[in-house]
């Protein structure tokens, strides 16, 4: 019962804080709200028996990602102004779009059987420390040289080419 | 001899490899070709070797009736597995003996070239004697060949040939307009070749003229086969309209003159209705035209070349003519007396051309006015080029006489009458303007140039003789060859013989009065001038140039319309399409990115919707 | 908790940041929508994890993280060049692809 009321807690502040942050008329709101979701995708991991990718999570979104976004906010042309226009337009189609693939989804997940999560699962750091470092090394090195080319790639994008 | 033994197919192609050989070897060794005497000597041992080896095949058992052809071939096109088209030799009566005919003219042209041509820089001759290397070569792939498509690749090659050799002194831009001239018009003729041999390979599935084939032909299958192929050999042959390359190719030099446009390559068109004669056997109708335009040919040219005063365009359009009488026999039905007057006529005119460029030689001029009273100084080319002309003539027991006496023979038993006449017409006419030529230029009041003519070296003065005495005994091969055409000949003087023979000896007695003993000017005449007013009117020339606008320009012009409105016209119409179509969907690529995110949401759904109906 | 429940949610977010890609003008607003359709996959790959008791989805996710990561990296870089370009990051005023 516990673990119902949990999970219905943490997707309703999930789903209103995705909500929020795609429908917010003001950007650095709209990016806040993006935090709240991330952070409780991160309380979902920890009900999921991911406790390291809930730290990650925090750590890489709501660490990197969302001030990187509020950098860009600023460095963009309403460094001044933190009332940001960020309105939404053409609602309509947008809803439809979306519900009509919300539908296909849904239709598709729950027309198959799943079978119920097992009771125990030991999912320790050290086991996923060794999964990584032994199973998938090459992904995760290769995943490395990618996460350095994007640095690079960032920096001659972002470059003033005639500084 | 019993170690090695040469069979007959080991023969023909040792007799076709020998000039290829020597092609190749001048062709790709530039020092040597560029000695000139020495190349000349090259191409000349190479004939050589090939005559050789083509009279080895001249043996009674070739020209029994009804023996069957050697042939040996290797596959060369497969289709879906299937062997389409072989390559090889095909030797029986009528290949080896006009292996013969065109090796030793060959020979007897290169080796008269060495004197002739002496004058011209050593790069020019050893370019001469590789295209010559290169024509003896194709034709006699041509002749030997034992399917249409070999004969077509080699009929293409000769005609090749036959444009480097018009255009041999390509400085003069007559020749490189004579050469162009001939390529153009033959090649025009020759898409009569090309789609002949579709209709051929469409009805039979191969390219083969065996009974077998002409049965699977059927009626119309011959018809269409049979008019195509007679296309090209009216480009070849110089058959009416399409004869007016052949004068202008006498812009080459004398000898090849000889060889290519009197003796060989204009005589392959006949060799191309000879070999494939059940093809046309089996289209009655396009042998009754055959008749008919080459009995019109033969007159028509005739009449032309009693007025002209260039030697070389009198011999051109004898030829024309001659080669009319060939057709029109292969018309009437029967196969052998055609190709015994290929046969003769290809050693008198040989000896007529190679005469006729002694007398050349000797006062640098064509013209036979700058001729006239050469018999004192050329007393042995004198005598060679009155050989040919009597064997042109058909005076009686000269090679001429027996060919063309077995020709109207045909056609009056044929009761081809119009035709018949037409042909004795043209004997007369024909004996009428030899004796012309002799007289004015052997006889007569000298030319200008005829004190510092000189006999021409032994080079030139040996195929002369060897060709006079063939002039003068090859009417006696007409048995050999009716046999090997499967057909009982013995001579015996006919009547279309008598009146024939009659006929040109008038000719030749009135010739005599006229330009011999100056009894009569020709042109005093009332009959005579008007023939010879409208000859030497424009109304020849408006004809050609008729015959020029209306064939060519009109064919040409129907071409070019087709392919400017009707092929181009589907291009630029699937141009158009596209353009139009581009024009419409550009809308769609509106640049803004929402829109493209609308197309991958809809994509996804299309996808999903797959999904569901499947 | 059956393991529907993950994916419906999992599918709510992510059409809820389809809909944000969808009627966003703002370039960030239209990667912060991505973000989050980023997220409902991972939330997609976590709860498989569970279900199966394989810990191979929570590697899967560590990487997704990451590419999700360099994604932004560039993502915002370009958001810079298209400012700069444009004075503006509204994602209509580049429209230089237009047919």
């Amino acid at each position: 019962m516990a673990a119902q009321i949990a999970f219905g807690l943490i997707a309703a502040c999930m789903l209103s804080a995705g909500l929020l942050a795609v429908t917010s008329k003001n950007l650095v709101h709209s990016v806040l709200w993006l935090a709240v979701s991330l952070v409780a995708t991160a309380a979902l991991y920890v009900t999921l028996s991911a406790p390291f990718l809930a730290a990650m999570q925090i750590m890489l979104y709501t660490g990197g990602v969302i001030t990187l976004m509020l950098f860009g906010v600023m460095l963009t042309d309403h460094r001044h102004d933190v009332g940001v226009l960020n309105a939404s337009t053409r609602r309509l189609p947008g809803i439809l779009a979306a519900g009509a693939v919300f539908g296909v989804l849904a239709s598709a997940m729950l027309g198959v059987g799943m079978p119920a999560a097992p009771a125990q699962f030991d999912s320790s750091t050290a086991k996923l420390g060794a999964l990584l470092f032994a199973d998938h090394l090459v992904a995760f090195e290769a995943l490395s040289v990618l996460l350095l080319a994007a640095m690079l790639g960032a920096i001659v994008l972002a470059r003033r080419h005639d500084a | 001899m019993s170690a090695f033994t040469l069979t007959r197919v080991d023969a023909a192609l040792l007799c076709c490899a020998a000039p290829l050989l020597s092609f190749l070897i001048l062709g790709l060794t530039p020092a040597l070709r560029r000695t000139g005497r020495i190349a000349g000597y090259v191409s000349i041992a190479f004939a050589g070797l090939s005559t050789l080896y083509a009279a080895s095949l001249l043996q009674g058992r070739m020209f029994a009736a009804a023996s069957p052809p050697d042939i040996g071939q290797v596959g060369w096109l497969y289709a879906g597995g299937k062997l389409v088209a072989s390559m090889g030799v095909q030797v029986d009566g009528i290949s080896a003996s006009m292996l013969v005919v065109v090796t030793v003219v060959a020979l007897c042209v290169q080796v008269f070239s060495l004197g002739y041509l002496h004058d011209e820089p050593p790069a020019a001759l050893g370019r001469y004697y590789t295209w010559h290397s290169l024509f003896l070569f194709s034709m006699l792939g041509l002749v030997v060949a034992p399917n249409a498509l070999q004969l077509f690749l080699c009929w293409e090659l000769v005609g090749l040939a036959s444009y480097l050799l018009i255009g041999f002194y390509f400085k003069k831009p007559s020749a490189g307009q004579a050469a162009v001239k001939a390529f153009w018009v033959t090649k025009f003729a020759d898409i009569g070749l090309g789609a002949g041999l579709l209709v051929l390979y469409v009805f039979t599935g191969t390219f083969d003229w065996s009974p077998q084939a002409v049965q699977l032909l059927g009626a119309t299958g011959a018809a269409w086969t049979a008019g195509l192929f007679f296309l090209a050999v009216m480009g070849k042959s110089a058959q009416f309209p399409l004869h007016i390359w052949l004068p202008d190719a006498m812009e080459g030099p004398t000898p090849v003159s000889a060889l290519l446009h009197a003796a060989t390559m204009v005589a392959a068109g006949v060799y191309l209705i000879v070999r494939t004669y059940p093809i046309f056997q089996a289209a009655p109708g396009v042998l009754v035209f055959m008749t008919f335009l080459g009995a019109w040919t033969a007159l028509f040219a005739s009449i032309i070349a009693c007025s002209q005063n260039d030697i070389k365009k009198v011999l051109a359009y004898s030829t024309a003519a001659q080669l009319g009488y060939m057709v029109s026999a292969l018309g009437a039905g029967e196969l052998w007396p055609g190709y015994f007057h290929l046969v003769t006529h290809a050693a008198f005119k040989a000896l007529l051309f190679l005469g006729a460029g002694a007398l050349i030689h000797a006062v640098h001029s064509n013209n036979l006015q700058d001729m006239g009273g050469l018999w004192p100084k050329l007393k042995i080319s004198g005598t060679a080029f009155i050989i040919g002309a009597m064997a042109l003539a058909g005076v009686p027991g000269f090679a001429g006489f027996f060919s063309k006496d077995a020709i109207l023979d045909v056609l009056l038993e044929r009761h081809l009458f119009a035709p018949w006449i037409a042909l004795l017409a043209a004997a007369g006419l024909t004996a009428f303007y030899m004796t012309r030529v002799v007289m004015l230029a052997l006889f007569g009041k000298p030319g200008h140039h005829t004190e510092h003519a000189h006999e021409s070296p032994p080079s030139m003065l040996a195929p002369l003789v060897l060709l006079a005495i063939a002039a003068l005994t090859l009417g006696f091969a007409g048995t050999s060859l009716a046999t090997a055409a499967g057909h009982e000949y013995a001579f015996h003087l006919s009547t279309s013989g008598l009146i024939a023979s009659s006929l040109a000896l008038l000719g030749i007695g009135v010739g005599w009065l006229a330009y011999g003993k100056n009894a009569f000017v020709p042109g005093k005449i009332p009959a005579f001038a008007f023939v010879q007013g409208i000859v030497e009117s424009s109304a020849v020339d408006r004809s050609f140039a008729w015959s020029y606008r209306v064939v060519f320009q009109g064919v040409s012009g129907g071409v070019a319309w087709f392919d400017r409105y009707i092929i181009d016209g589907f291009m630029n119409f699937s141009a158009w399409l596209t353009q139009m179509a581009g024009e419409r969907l550009r809308a769609a690529q509106t640049g803004r990115v929402v829109d493209y995110l609308y197309a991958v949401v809809a994509g996804l759904l299309l996808l999903a919707a797959a999904g569901f109906w499947r | 908790m059956p393991t529907q429940a993950y994916l419906l949610l999992s599918a709510a977010l992510f059409c809820l940041g389809i809909y944000g890609v969808l009627t966003r003008r703002n370039a960030i607003g239209v990667l912060v929508a991505i973000e989050l359709m980023a997220n409902a996959v991972n939330i997609n790959l976590v709860a498989f994890s569970r279900v199966w008791g394989s810990l191979t989805g929570q590697a899967f996710t560590l990487f997704s993280l990451a590419l999700t990561v360099s994604e932004v990296v560039v993502g915002l870089a370009i958001v810079i060049l298209l400012y700069r370009a444009h004075q503006s990051v509204l994602t209509d005023s580049a429209s230089e692809m237009k047919g």
